[in-house]
């Protein structure tokens, strides 16, 4: 029998594995590279954005302000998983009949593992403030969105009064004076609407001519952001007394949550946000 | 790939007295959960730095950066609703957490009867300005409830104070007042009966029957049993046919003319 010399089966070996292992590599890259190509479910997450980008503040925010973006942050993700789960159907019917193509599914599949993970990274943020506030910050925040929404139908009362006056006709009788709905506490100014607000709804992604940075289109099928509380500029308040006795209270911030409360070290990334965070 | 189910790091800038142990009596904590790095990646990488502050000399509220504003057009950005919930926060307890929805202050619940009661006597006793005027009162403060409150509280409380409301603008005749309210209560409760009820009673006043027959049957369906709804029911349908008599009768005796 003829020597083979040693060499020859290790290189073999060294090819093989080289070869395995630089395939898995590429075609790895290749899937990361098609499903970060694919079109995202959500524009963006501008209450996200804002809480992150108060943790790099430097100096830090007070806490209270904090857990306040949070919230929001938490009830805009609520917002999202009720809009998932009712597209879900849909969708699952739509693609049985084959009127979608995968990869708006896999969009959307994408978009509910990356909600997943945003909830934990929340769960977790919510932690490091207090512990045990993770287990029920979801729970608030779920309240929050229902308690918005129904705040925003009763401020939109008069815009409804004006719709039916022009409808039915001005009111014979003489106006009551106290015509004026309940104003909410805090009765904001006339506000621009924030640009990324609502969620992009299953018709809007189904027109063939999509707009590639789609922009809430949808209006009133989508719950009314948090961010938007628009009540007409011109309601006066007929009790301020009440008014001011619940929102006159401008707290310094110092004093109830940062005795607890840890200065946030600056992070770079994001998700090293709560990691940074000296606990004492 | 890095520890990012971590919630803190062990980096040795913590103090000695940092221990990691769960208190005593309590079993192992369970883990926290870990988030899958891709996406972590994801979410990293989808973040847009929104140019936010906070002014000292607004009570540290969230402003823009450029313009020191709360609402600002040319930056895009409005952090009204965030400074409330702050506020919001700080003022409701001392560890200014937010609650979580089983505890609430009965306080507020009170405030809103007591004042809602008091709208219920000036309305029996026919002021009806009045009568808004503590409606008003009552609503703003079930309005000012901390939004991570149970939110079914506050549409109760809500529903009753505005059905309550519209009788009182129906009362005083101000039919569209009463209308709009009675389209608000219908939103946040639909299967109320009352909601209904009080819808049609406005557009009665305006004197659409037929409108007002519809809402009718549509709170009939969720309560079928309700004698007031029938009555009424009954009443809308008398008075479609008086309209269609007195439609058809000068058609009637013009005919009758001409023959």
């Amino acid at each position: 029998m003829a020597s083979i010399p040693l060499l020859v089966p290790l290189t073999y070996i060294t090819l093989l594995i080289g070869a395995l292992y630089t395939f898995s590599k590429v075609y790895r890259k290749r899937t990361v590279a098609r499903i970060a190509k694919l079109e995202r479910w959500f524009p963006a997450h501008p209450e996200r954005d804002t809480y992150i980008s108060l943790l790099q503040l430097s100096p830090p925010p007070s806490e209270v302000l904090l857990k306040a973006a949070l919230l929001r942050r938490a009830a805009a993700d609520v917002q999202r998983i009720i809009s998932l789960r009712d597209d879900k159907t849909a969708l699952q019917a739509l693609l049985q009949k084959g009127s979608i193509d995968d990869d708006l599914w896999n969009a959307f599949t994408a978009a509910e593992k990356e909600l997943e993970a945003e909830i934990v990274e929340v769960v977790n943020e919510a932690n490091s403030f207090r512990e045990g506030w993770g287990q029920f910050i979801f729970a608030s925040a779920s309240e929050v969105v229902n308690n918005v929404k129904q705040r925003d139908m009763v401020m939109a009362i008069p815009k409804l009064r004006a719709e039916a006056e022009a409808k039915y006709g001005a009111p014979k009788a003489p106006k009551l004076k106290a015509i004026t709905p309940a104003v909410a506490v805090h009765s904001p100014p006339e506000e621009p609407k924030p640009k990324n607000v609502s969620p992009i709804s299953l018709n809007d992604r189904l027109t063939p001519a999509r707009s590639p940075s789609p922009l809430a289109t949808n209006g009133s099928s989508a719950p009314s952001s948090i961010a938007t509380m628009t009540p007409p500029p011109s309601i006066k308040t007929e009790l301020n007394g009440y008014s001011n006795s619940s929102a006159g209270t401008s707290p310094s911030p110092s004093v109830n949550g940062d005795v607890t409360g840890s200065p946030r070290a600056k992070s770079k990334t994001p998700g090293s946000a709560s990691k940074a965070r000296k606990r004492k | 790939m890095s520890s990012e189910g971590h919630g803190h790091t062990h980096d040795g800038s913590e103090g000695p007295g940092h221990t990691h142990g769960p208190p005593p009596g309590m079993g192992p904590p369970p883990p926290p959960p870990t988030i899958d790095p891709f996406y972590q990646a994801a979410i990293d990488e989808q973040f847009n730095p929104v140019p936010v502050t906070f002014s000292p000399e607004q009570n540290d509220m969230a402003v823009c950066q450029e313009h020191k504003k709360v609402v600002c057009e040319d930056c895009g950005l409005d952090f009204h609703e965030l400074n409330i919930f702050t506020k919001m926060i700080a003022a409701s307890n001392p560890i200014a957490v937010p609650a979580p929805p089983n505890v609430v202050h009965p306080g507020r619940s009170q405030a809103v009867q007591k004042a809602k009661e008091e709208g219920n006597a000036a309305y029996k006793a026919k002021n009806w300005g009045l009568a808004i005027q503590h409606y008003n009162m009552s609503a703003n403060i079930a309005l000012s409830r901390n939004p991570w409150e149970p939110a079914a509280l506050m549409r109760d409380e809500m529903a009753i104070i505005i059905c309550n409301r519209s009788a009182t603008f129906a009362a005083a005749e101000d039919y569209i007042s009463a209308l709009v309210d009675a389209d608000v209560v219908i939103q946040l409760k639909r299967p109320w009966s009352k909601g209904h009820f009080r819808k049609a009673k406005a557009l009665l006043g305006l004197g659409r029957l037929e409108e007002a027959r519809d809402a009718v049957m549509l709170g009939l369906q969720f309560e079928p049993d309700s004698a007031e709804m029938l009555a009424f029911k009954k009443e809308i349908e008398d008075g479609i046919e008086k309209q269609q008599e007195a439609a058809r009768s000068p058609i009637i005796s013009s005919s009758a003319t001409m023959a």
